[in-house]
């Protein structure tokens, strides 16, 4: 579809999701600068409350915005129609490259409890088979990182987390499993994460954690946002019987993004 | 004060317009799947569009009434029975406390809404009554009926005899046909993929659900289409993964998806997957962006023509 601008750094453009989504794709590389750039552009949008804008979708290279094809505003020449809406999110885009303003949101470092026990960590052997490493440096690597929440989606809680150790990287299941139970901490081609909810998974599983990713009794019904960074620690099988589920993770606050990026 | 389900059938729930506002968290906003015929349900009983109700999927439950209360039953045609004499779709019923409702054979459709004169007396989370069955929430403990629920009510009351006009009454025996947009990802499938795809050759496969509608027919090819990196997946979507065989994302669907995406469903028809029955086979037809708004409009003043129409008790 069109482009609604010629291509500058870091560059984007709008492409139609649908009849009732707009796509505001980067063509950078996903990364935590990029991630920071669509968070802080979605907090942007929300700060101008567009008339129709219904949600907004962050994800790796790409804002989705939701929107209500009935309520969009008309052009200059009277008819209704999505053109007002594109020009509108192309200028708040653009302001945002130029600015280049981190996301205001305060940010965490989240440490998540996993028992890596073999009663857990059903695919370990077959993880071990193709990293050639052992339990131990699985459990050593993959607790290393800080994990860069990217964005939530597929499932409710679902965390979208980069930073894995390249060593640990290993092909998804050529059969998907059934049922992975919550909880289930697994590894699926470069990507690490958690199945909040009892699904059927392709990833090969290799820990769980105790704790509700999705808390809808709860305020806020989620345990990171977007930009937080996430930290697995191995705890034994009896620790992971005596955690409630529902219990705050522990949460260490990260310095604001440094405000030398600001522009006036 | 409620509702005892006696049979629950293959999947009834607890249903409104669901908790759009989530995607940020991976939340699907849910709600009924013939949002439609949920508010033709509910005008009939002077309620507002979204007001919970009860949908009725494939195989129908049995229902005592435990308060006298009118009822609405529309959307889907199934063999319907109050107290075992026969009863219409889409008029205004009067229950008793004491009377069975019970739902016979699927005649066309997929989906039927039960409305109610009264409030579903539960609490609501994050914002609805709504059963997300993914989620796990709303309803009755975030899952289908079961026999020997009980469902609490409150407000019940009496609304005039109204039936729907002729107009209204909705038909599924109809080959279905979709309008989409062209996807995001359209330009990489084959003109044999697109001639396949819009050659109405596919068929709604027995594995759907609120969460997508599966296609079965000759596979698409889709041997030289590059992975996509995830991002947002929209109600209506439809990815084509490596099987070929397309998949249309639903209520419940994934709010992420990395599949490539050769239509997306207009948001005027996306009401209309609720009623797509296994075996049903499909039609889509190409529309522009434009085109999608003005079908939009034009049904949405269906509706609200529709308030002037059931002043008239017929």
């Amino acid at each position: 579809m069109a482009i609604e601008r010629a291509p500058a750094e870091p560059g984007f453009e709008l492409q139609p999701n649908g009849d009732a989504a707009v796509d505001i794709r980067f063509f950078a590389e996903p990364s935590a600068a990029l991630s920071e750039t669509i968070i802080s552009l979605a907090e942007s949008i929300n700060a101008n409350t567009i008339t129709g804008v219904t949600e907004l979708v962050p994800a790796y290279q790409c804002l989705t915005v939701c929107y209500n094809p009935l309520q969009l505003t008309c052009a200059s020449d009277g008819t209704p129609g999505v053109s007002k809406l594109r020009r509108v999110l192309a200028a708040i885009t653009e302001k945002a490259l130029a600015q280049n303003t981190p996301s205001q949101r305060e940010r965490y470092l989240i440490r998540i409890p996993v028992c890596y026990h073999d009663d857990f960590a059903l695919d370990m052997r077959a993880l071990c088979a193709h990293t050639g490493l052992t339990p131990k440096e699985v459990i050593s690597r993959h607790t290393a990182p800080s994990y860069l929440v990217h964005m939530l989606g597929f499932t409710p809680g679902f965390l979208y987390l980069g930073g894995l150790d390249q060593g640990l990287y290993c092909p998804r299941k050529a059969r998907p499993a059934l049922r992975v139970p919550a909880g289930s901490v697994g590894i699926g081609g470069s990507q690490t994460g958690i199945y909040p909810q009892a699904t059927p998974g392709g990833w090969q599983v290799i820990g769980r954690t105790p704790l509700a990713l999705f808390r809808p009794q709860q305020e806020p019904a989620y345990i990171a946002h977007p930009l937080d960074q996430v930290q697995f620690f191995a705890i034994s099988k009896n620790d992971f019987s005596g955690i409630d589920p529902f219990s705050a993770p522990e949460q260490i606050s990260l310095r604001q993004a440094s405000s030398e990026a600001k522009k006036p | 004060m409620t509702l005892r389900i006696l049979k629950p059938g293959l999947q009834t729930t607890i249903q409104d317009t669901g908790r759009p506002g989530n995607l940020y968290w991976g939340l699907s906003s849910g709600g009924a799947a013939d949002t439609f015929a949920m508010a033709l349900g509910n005008r009939l009983l002077g309620n507002p569009d979204g007001h919970p109700c009860l949908e009725v999927t494939l195989t129908g439950p049995e229902i005592e009434f435990g308060e006298d209360l009118s009822v609405a039953i529309t959307g889907a045609h199934f063999a319907l029975f109050h107290n075992d004499r026969a009863i219409a779709n889409d008029e205004v019923i009067q229950m008793y406390r004491g009377d069975t409702l019970r739902f016979g054979a699927l005649r066309s459709g997929a989906r039927a809404y039960i409305a109610l004169a009264g409030e579903i007396d539960i609490t609501a989370t994050l914002g609805s009554r709504s059963t997300h069955v993914v989620a796990g929430i709303g309803g009755m403990q975030g899952r289908p009926l079961q026999a020997g629920d009980q469902i609490p009510l409150r407000s019940c009351r009496s609304a005039p005899p109204r039936r729907l006009p002729p107009q209204y009454r909705l038909d599924y025996r109809a080959r279905p046909l979709l309008r989409v947009v062209p996807g995001l990802e359209q330009h990489y499938f084959s003109t044999t993929a697109h001639e396949q795809f819009y050659g109405g050759g596919f068929t709604v496969s027995p594995q759907s659900n609120r969460m997508g509608i599966r296609l079965a027919g000759e596979s698409l090819p889709v041997e030289n289409i590059p992975q996509q990196i995830s991002s947002a997946l929209c109600p209506g979507t439809v990815q084509v993964p490596p099987n070929g065989q397309p998949i249309i994302s639903f209520v419940e669907g994934q709010t992420i998806g990395g599949y490539p995406r050769i239509a997306h469903v207009i948001s005027a028809d996306l009401h209309r997957l609720g009623q797509l029955a296994p075996g049903s086979r499909l039609d889509f037809e190409s529309v522009d962006i434009d085109t999608a708004h003005r079908i939009l409009r034009d049904k949405s003043r269906l509706l609200t023509e529709l308030s002037e129409f059931t002043d008239e008790v017929e």
